[in-house]
């Protein structure tokens, strides 16, 4: 019999290492410390930034396939194509050129109009254009109860917690996490999100909710009375007054409203504007972070000279 | 060693091998593929068959591990996966002896409930979790592991199962 047959390491009778169940019992108690550790007080940003470094190489070997394939379909698409994206975007630049020539006529005749009535000024849209950062879209989180893409770059690069992310059509979310070299940005349209809005009809604020259920569109505007003037086809816009995403970003547009007896609200669906999956280049702002500070909670109430005199 | 009959005798399994086949069932799951339901979990079908067949060098630490790294990969609660390749690994552990006595087709069906059971390990926590239940199809996910379990003991075995001495009758 030849010799490469036989395991010639030595069998380890007496060096077996701790038990499969201590093992088991260690190792099960570690994860569901870290899950804890997580979930509950968000303590492993280290680690996870840790890891992630160390699969960044293995992750850009596995995007490397999808490249190929995107490249390969691109190329046999085209010149047909090429030229039909070509015009097309050709003609949304020059009906966006002429609404971009009335914005800057508009806003100095708002902002006359804002210090005639001794309004606070608005943000101003060159604030927008200053701290913007074009990014691209690496890859949708493969996991199938979350809605998430990951974000091709990272603190190195600047992106800051919580920045509201865009694509041509409007919000697509805003960034989770923050890695050195990469970023996560959750969808609107996970359960997890939602956002403060504002119908452009009727300039009535609420907040959507991001509904990943099925037979849903992925947005559900909540709390709204049933005797709400709300109509399908309502545009809603970011609203500005969280703090994080500026004012006036398209965000939905409302595609169904339920009138349901049981309840005293409405079930109003809504569908995102953004390209929710499949958009590969996006933009990512710096949150506003312009709002009046907090209140403080237990400030004792500061009373007029009125009240005071008795 | 004990073993069942007209099974072939095996070469050492290489190190090397065992390592860069956990790598590639790695990397086929980072693979950006979308978001599909029942999409099978091959890094854990692949911990799966080495905790059976190499328990010695395979086991729950390196389950443990690699499921970190699906962790961060799918931006899911830190030691999810972690856990449920933890519990796959260790029932592993406590098959392994009697299961390599059967046919391959029959080891397919024992080990469709330890795969449902890391699925189900995973989904207890998220829908107690987050209350999100995706769909039914996820129950597909196991099915499909264990249907690729054959294919994956051929392709994981073929190494092992050269020829001990090669010959120019026998090159592989």
């Amino acid at each position: 019999m030849a010799l490469g047959t036989l395991d010639r390491s030595l069998p380890p009778f007496f060096n077996q290492g701790p038990s499969v169940l201590s093992k088991l019992v260690l190792c099960g108690a570690l994860s569901v410390f870290l899950m804890v550790a997580d979930a509950r007080f968000h303590m492993t940003q280290p680690v996870r930034a840790a890891l992630v470094s160390v699969l960044e190489p293995v992750q850009w070997l596995a995007l490397k396939p999808a490249d190929a394939v995107r490249y390969s379909r691109d190329y046999v698409s085209g010149l047909n194509q090429a030229q039909s994206n070509s015009a097309e975007a050709g003609k949304k630049l020059a009906l966006q050129s002429l609404r971009a020539g009335q914005v800057e006529a508009l806003a100095q005749e708002n902002s006359r109009l804002r210090k005639l009535l001794g309004l606070r000024e608005q943000l101003a849209t060159s604030v927008l254009a200053t701290s913007i950062m074009a990014a691209e879209v690496l890859y949708d989180v493969a996991d199938p109860y979350t809605r998430k893409v990951i974000l091709g770059k990272g603190q190195l690069q600047g992106v800051a917690l919580g920045s509201p992310v865009l694509d041509e059509f409007g919000v697509l979310g805003q960034v989770t996490r923050v890695h050195p070299l990469v970023s996560e940005v959750t969808l609107l349209i996970d359960g997890e999100l939602s956002i403060p809005v504002l119908n452009v009809r009727t300039g009535a604020r609420s907040v959507a909710y991001g509904d990943p259920g099925t037979g849903s569109s992925g947005m559900e505007l909540r709390f709204m009375g049933s005797n709400a003037d709300v109509q399908p086809g309502d545009l809603l816009t970011t609203s500005g007054v969280d703090g994080v995403y500026p004012p006036g970003l398209p965000v939905a547009k409302i595609n169904h409203i339920e009138r349901r007896s049981q309840s005293a609200f409405l079930k109003i669906d809504c569908q995102p504007l953004a390209l929710v999956s499949g958009t590969q280049h996006v933009i990512v702002v710096k949150p506003v972070a312009d709002r009046p500070p907090r209140p403080v909670p237990n400030a004792p109430p500061v009373r007029s000279k009125k009240e005071s005199a008795p | 060693m004990i073993m069942r009959s007209g099974q072939q005798l095996l070469l050492p399994a290489s190190p090397l091998f065992i390592w860069s086949s956990l790598f590639a069932a790695l990397l086929l799951n980072m693979l950006p593929l979308g978001r599909v339901l029942w999409l099978p979990d091959f890094l854990a079908l692949v911990l799966l068959f080495w905790s059976v067949h190499q328990p010695l060098r395979v086991g729950v630490g390196v389950a443990f591990m690699f499921g970190l790294f699906m962790d961060v990969n799918q931006t899911s609660l830190l030691g999810l996966h972690a856990l449920a390749y933890t519990v796959l690994s260790y029932f592993a552990s406590q098959v392994q002896r009697h299961l390599l006595w059967y046919k391959v087709p029959l080891q397919a069906l024992q080990v469709l409930p330890l795969l449902a059971a890391a699925h189900a390990v995973q989904m207890l926590v998220r829908v107690v979790g987050s209350g999100i239940f995706p769909g039914w199809l996820l129950l597909l996910a196991p099915l499909l592991e264990a249907a690729l379990w054959p294919v994956v003991s051929v392709l994981l075995l073929a190494p092992q199962r050269r020829a001990p001495d090669q010959d120019e009758n026998r090159p592989l």
